[in-house]
C-alpha cells in the first residue's frame, strides 16, 4: 500500500523540497512506494488523514498522533543516515 | 548552475554587521537592487527568519540560509555574506537554540521543484566543513568564486 509521508517546512519553499527529495531517493532505493505530502508546518493538521509519518526540517512542538523524524539532517548533511534509518524503520512497517 | 549567478557585488566580505536584521537587510537589499527581488522582499525575509529561524550549525561553524515566499522573488539568486565577527541567528530545528552565525546564504527562490539543482548547490557547499573553512578565510571575492567553483567540480 502507498504510504503518505507529509513533508513540512515553515514556507514549504525550500528546506522541505530538499527533505522530500532526500525522502523520495530513499523509498525508491528500498522500492517502498511513497506518496509525499509537501506543505508548510502551520497546515499539517489539515493534512493528517492516512498519513504515515511527518518529517519537518523545523521542530513541532504539537504532537499529531503520527511518527515524526526531524529532516534537519538533510539540510546541514549531519546525522543524514539516522534519519535515514529512522524514517526506513517506520515506512518498511 | 546556481553559482554562475553568484555575481561579485552579491557577495560581501569582512561585514561588521552586528545582528541579524543588519545583515540581511544588506544583503536582501542588494537582491532587490540587482533584480532579482521585489520591494517587498526584505521585510518578508525579516519576517520569516523571525518565524521561521535559519541559523545551523556545521560542525561548529555557524552558518545561515534565510530565504522566503516566492511571491516575492523575480528570479532565482543567492547572495553569500561571510562578517567578520558572528552574529546571532535561531537554529532551524529549535529557535531556543542560538548559533553564531559568520557565514550566510541568502536565498532567492522562485520555484523550488523546478531549481532543485539551485537549492542543492547551496547545501553541497554547506554540508562541506572543509569548505566552510576556506570561504572564511578567503582573501576577496574573486577567491570565493573558485572556492565554490572548485567544490562544484568534485560533485
Amino acid at each position: 500500500m502507498k504510504k503518505k509521508v507529509i513533508v513540512a517546512c515553515g514556507g514549504a519553499v525550500a528546506t522541505s523540497t530538499i527533505a522530500a527529495n532526500k525522502i523520495l531517493e530513499l523509498c525508491r532505493e528500498y522500492d517502498i512506494d511513497v506518496d509525499i505530502c509537501q506543505i508548510r508546518i502551520s497546515e499539517i493538521e489539515f493534512h493528517l488523514d492516512g498519513t504515515s509519518l511527518i518529517v519537518t526540517t523545523t521542530k513541532v512542538k504539537k504532537d499529531y498522533g503520527v511518527p515524526y523524524v526531524s529532516g534537519i539532517s538533510f539540510i546541514s548533511g549531519i546525522g543524514e543516515e539516522q534519519t535515514r534509518e529512522a524514517i526506513l524503520a517506520i515506512l518498511k512497517v | 548552475m546556481l553559482w554562475e549567478e553568484l555575481k561579485e557585488s552579491l557577495i560581501f566580505l569582512n561585514g561588521e554587521e552586528k545582528c541579524e536584521k543588519d545583515i540581511l537587510k544588506k544583503m536582501g537589499g542588494a537582491l532587490i537592487c540587482e533584480g532579482y527581488a521585489k520591494d517587498t522582499y526584505v521585510q518578508a525575509l525579516l519576517l520569516r527568519e523571525k518565524r521561521f529561524p535559519t541559523g545551523l550549525d556545521i560542525n561548529g561553524i555557524g552558518v545561515a540560509i534565510p530565504h522566503t515566499d516566492p511571491r516575492h522573488v523575480k528570479k532565482e539568486g543567492v547572495a553569500l555574506a561571510i562578517l567578520k565577527k558572528p552574529v546571532t541567528f535561531r537554529h532551524m530545528e529549535d529557535e531556543g537554540v542560538r548559533v553564531s552565525v559568520r557565514l550566510i546564504f541568502m536565498l532567492a527562490v522562485l520555484n523550488p521543484e523546478a531549481h532543485l539543482n539551485h537549492l542543492q548547490c547551496v547545501l553541497n557547499i554547506i554540508q562541506d566543513t572543509e569548505v566552510l573553512v576556506q570561504l572564511l578565510t578567503a582573501g576577496g571575492q574573486k577567491d570565493i568564486i573558485q572556492i565554490i567553483k572548485t567544490k562544484e567540480e568534485t560533485l
